[in-house]
């Protein structure tokens, strides 16, 4: 019996989405030992950052789509991650970004996440996912904004209030 | 598209079928999380939230390392446990680990699994000789390792569970019936 991870790439302009690798860990644990990681659930040890890839890989295989990681599309060096979050105490499927350190201020989050999502619409059937986010994540909610997601709701994820934020419906102001 | 596809092969025992965890399986690892008096050596107890990010931990582990736990079951396909080789950032080197379900222990499930899973292991994988790490006081958990011919080599801090005791299983060549 085999259990199949099937992660497709997607091109950007400037990115490639793909699955995270382990020799990604020294970027990403690098993120989750900046402050700039409590955003997203952290900080983290890099033994956690290790679990969160491994973690990441086997949400895809569990549930048929995740999160990928965002690299740049010559160098292939990790500027991010962006992709569909829904372990066991989400509300339903969540679209989720986060910049690793220094490469926020060009607009990547956008293009992965703009990306992400015309993806899990076509192919995930996630059509109008949501976004959970920290009421003072200003940068966040401003991506959601631009992203043309609307505040529907509070809510709390892991333990954390959060202010969710619901995405236009696939065809609804996405191109 | 990537297809990622984990191999992970199914083993069999003459009364075990060591295979793949599914999604299916997760039910049975939460409850098993779930209740401190069997999963506190074992990083437990753990709610099923945290158990779902272990379940899809070890799932990736499989696709970073080529190994990792297996679900066991009997031939006729009732779930026991699972049992197979870890390594996660920070441990010192690959052990070889087992968890049983409620109702399952006293059988000899656990030893008949490990023994596969490490003759896997060397034969296979071409590790060396594995070790299992035991968190102090865990009776029972050492009876097996001794039973497997493992013996007590060291205490030392895992990055996640704090003290354990290294019990280092015999060399590939050291093991009974080895050829």
């Amino acid at each position: 019996m085999s259990l199949t991870l099937d992660i497709p790439v997607i091109e950007t302009p400037r990115l490639t989405l793909r699955a995270f690798r382990e020799d990604d860990l020294d970027v990403i644990a690098a993120f989750f030992a900046d402050d700039r990681s409590r955003w997203v659930g952290g900080p983290k040890t890099r033994a956690e950052s290790w679990r969160m890839i491994s973690g990441s890989l086997g949400h895809w295989a569990l549930r048929g789509y995740g999160m990928w990681l965002a690299a740049d599309r010559i160098s292939d060096t990790p500027v991010g991650a962006v992709g569909f979050l829904n372990p066991e105490d989400w509300d339903e499927p969540e679209l989720g970004w986060h910049l690793y350190n220094g490469h926020e201020g060009r607009g990547l989050a956008h293009e992965a996440a703009e990306a992400a999502r015309t993806y899990g619409a076509q192919h995930f059937g996630l059509t109008a996912p949501i976004s959970y986010i920290v009421p003072d994540n200003a940068r966040s909610i401003a991506l959601a904004t631009r992203l043309g997601a609307t505040f529907e709701r509070e809510g709390t994820v892991m333990g954390t209030p959060c202010h969710i934020y619901r995405h236009p419906r696939s065809g609804e102001g996405i191109q | 598209m990537t297809d990622l596809t984990l191999d992970i092969p199914t083993l069999t025992t003459k009364r075990l079928i060591l295979r793949a965890p599914q999604a299916r399986d997760f039910d049975n690892v939460a409850h098993f999380f779930a209740d401190a008096d069997r999963s506190w050596g074992f990083g437990g107890p753990k709610d099923r939230t945290d158990a779902w990010r272990w379940f899809a931990s070890m799932i990736g582990h499989w696709a970073l390392h080529g190994f990792g736990f297996w679900m066991v079951d009997t031939r006729a396909g009732d779930p026991v446990g699972f049992v197979g080789l870890w390594a996660p950032e920070g441990w010192p080197e690959p052990e070889l680990g087992w968890v049983m379900f409620e109702g399952t222990e006293g059988k000899g499930f656990a030893f008949e699994a490990a023994q596969e899973a490490r003759r896997f292991a060397y034969e296979v994988l071409e590790l060396g000789p594995l070790t299992s790490n035991i968190f102090p006081g865990n009776a029972r958990s050492v009876a097996l390792a001794e039973r497997l011919g493992a013996r007590f080599e060291r205490s030392y801090d895992n990055v996640t569970h704090g003290t354990e005791l290294v019990y280092r299983h015999p060399a590939p060549e050291d093991l009974e019936g080895a050829a």
